[in-house]
């Protein structure tokens, strides 16, 4: 790319120069607010509780206080809600992966006579904005008897229109020779899908995982009315009732938690930025 | 086996621009393993979507009772919440929330993304700053941002360099929704910002080098070419952004209830609080009918663009 909208020969003349400087130190200083409450969250993390509280705020700590994590990580059972976390992460993974893959695959490169139909009658979810169902959905559950169970949040990520269609997409740009060939050698449509389309398909994989994860790391409320015992909450559900709504609980130590927190999200962003940025481009099409 | 139709290189492009393709199926066993497939999906949208959808609608008119058992009230759910007045003042407040974020946070991203993508250095560096706060935890954000708004937190200690008098941002009511709508683009203006970049680098170079020859200056290049260029981007955004905003209730449920003086009581957290504070399922359902009328209407226009867009 040599040029954008402004061309070498703009920036040599002396009023554009201004202007793109101007340009230039607005986005520095977007860059430092946007970082500044990430590190802030980090350094609150490493100081005394009193200097946390001194005016104006300092931002590097004078003394640094690395004991605060280890007593942030054992003021509440961090590792029991962490694990809750994973195990909804890795069920919502799965099911999404064999239920709407199978059914993405089915309707994508199978196509039996009524697909079409069933297509639509997934795809109109889509328009029905989600907070708009969010009550009968808890009664629901209620009624199903699955609340305080992994099964509220496992079996419902088998109904995610806009992950199917992902995926659907994704199975329409692979080449139909290859299955026709697997075909013609006797494999089964459940071998063409789990030995052809999932290896192909490891890029709609990851960026689906992203998904699965920021949701199941970020989600506060909704855990909150589903599980309501101490050791079914989720990570985020846990920080909400007992960090965040703490009233007893040092500044330092609270940040040293939510500094924990944030850590996990930021390398998986950091490690996976290809996929993010895909994604992101594709939450454009979302509904 | 002869295949009819062969289809290749769609991938990205939406479901809706696929031609329908009738396929000749010669096989018996391949349409079963077909059906086998799609039964969990369907068994499983049923259950935990469209029972869901439909209750809501059937619930909208009935008194739910977990331990006696449901009761038919007639538009009883609706009779009261057109008499609380709070219903009212919840749809005020959620006009004014987008409102905000529309003038706040809305063109935010794009002037973001125009900038960025005329840095000559950095500009990798510019993106993994301006999204990083996407990927903040909402519990995260809640804490940090509570301390971000301390009357002796950062915030007030910039604004006291200029004589500014300590500000309760949070607690006080002329600040709240504000405060949350900053907090808010702070963390999600980046995610925007990439899309909206992606726009703009897909914008022909020799487009500007064929209006800087007819001696179209900056200004104008971006007036007339970046812009209209993106409009079609721009107007999804804004309709994703209504139908985002409008359901909003989370940041205004952790930092405030909904206070102080219900100020930041917004539409979906009167439902939700109808249903999980009062306990009162039928009209927290009722409340549901409502929006999705209403966002069901913008949800087929963005369905509408969408076609012709992708």
């Amino acid at each position: 790319m040599e040029r954008g909208i402004l061309s070498p020969a703009d920036l040599r003349k002396p009023g554009n120069k201004i202007v793109y400087g101007i340009m230039v130190l607005g986005i520095a200083i977007m860059a430092v607010t946007m970082l500044y409450p990430i590190l802030m969250t980090m350094f609150n993390g490493l100081k005394s509780n009193p200097e946390i509280n001194t005016f104006p705020p300092k931002f590097f700590p004078t003394t640094w206080h690395w004991e605060n994590f280890s007593k942030g990580w054992n003021y509440i059972a961090l590792p029991v809600f962490l694990k809750n976390t994973v195990f909804i992460f890795l069920g919502n993974l799965f099911m999404t992966i064999l239920v709407l893959g199978l059914a993405a695959f089915s309707i994508s490169r199978i196509r039996v006579p009524y697909s079409r139909l069933v297509y639509f009658f997934i795809l109109l979810t889509l328009f029905i904005p989600a907070t708009s169902y969010m009550i009968p959905n808890f009664v629901n559950l209620k009624q199903l008897g699955l609340l305080n169970s992994y099964w509220a949040f496992w079996l419902p990520a088998g109904a995610n229109a806009y992950y199917f269609l992902l995926m659907k997409n994704f199975f329409d740009g692979i080449h139909p020779e290859i299955f026709e060939a697997a075909r013609i050698d006797g494999a089964s449509e459940l071998t063409s899908y789990l030995k052809i389309a999932v290896p192909l398909s490891v890029p709609i994989f990851a960026t689906l995982s992203i998904f699965i994860f920021s949701t199941a790391w970020n989600d506060w409320f909704w855990p909150s009315l589903v599980m309501h015992t101490e050791d079914k909450y989720t990570l985020a559900t846990a920080i909400y009732k007992y960090v965040i709504n703490a009233r007893s609980l040092d500044s330092s130590i609270k940040f040293s938690i939510l500094f924990m927190v944030m850590v996990p999200p930021i390398f998986v962003f950091l490690g996976f930025q290809k996929f993010i940025v895909r994604s992101v481009s594709l939450t454009a099409v979302k509904g | 086996m002869e295949e009819s139709v062969v289809t290749s290189g769609n991938r990205g492009t939406g479901p809706e621009t696929e031609p329908q393709k009738v396929r000749r199926t010669s096989s018996w066993k391949k349409n079963m393993w077909g059906y086998l497939f799609l039964v969990p999906a369907i068994v499983i949208f049923i259950i935990f979507l469209w029972l869901p959808i439909l209750k809501g609608i059937v619930y909208s008119f009935y008194n739910v009772d977990f331990v006696k058992g449901n009761t038919f009230v007639g538009l009883d759910n609706y009779v009261k919440i057109f008499n609380n007045p709070d219903l009212w003042l919840s749809v005020k407040n959620t006009l004014y929330f987008m409102f905000l974020t529309l003038i706040i946070g809305f063109w935010v991203p794009i002037v973001a993304a125009i900038a960025i993508s005329e840095l000559k250095f950095f500009q990798g560096f510019a993106r993994i700053a301006a999204y990083l706060p996407f990927v903040v935890p909402g519990v995260v954000l809640y804490g940090m941002w509570r301390w971000m708004y301390d009357p002796v937190g950062p915030i007030n200690a910039l604004l006291g360099l200029f004589g500014v008098e300590p500000i309760s941002f949070i607690s006080d009511g002329r600040f709240s929704m504000i405060s949350i709508v900053f907090m808010e683009t702070w963390q999600q203006f980046g995610s925007a910002m990439l899309i909206y970049l992606a726009g703009v680098l897909s914008i022909p170079r020799d487009w500007y080098e064929a209006a800087e020859i007819d001696g179209a200056g900056v200004w104008s290049r971006i007036k007339y070419i970046t812009l209209p260029a993106m409009r079609s981007l721009i107007v999804l955004m804004l309709i994703l952004q209504i139908i985002g905003t409008s359901q909003a209730y989370q940041s205004q449920l952790a930092l405030l209830d909904g206070g102080p003086n219900k100020v930041t009581l917004t539409y979906a957290l009167f439902t939700v609080k109808y249903a999980f504070t009062q306990l009162d399922y039928g009209a927290g359902t009722a409340l549901g009918v409502l929006m999705f009328i209403v966002l069901g209407i913008l949800g087929v226009i963005q369905f509408k663009m969408n076609r012709e867009d992708y």
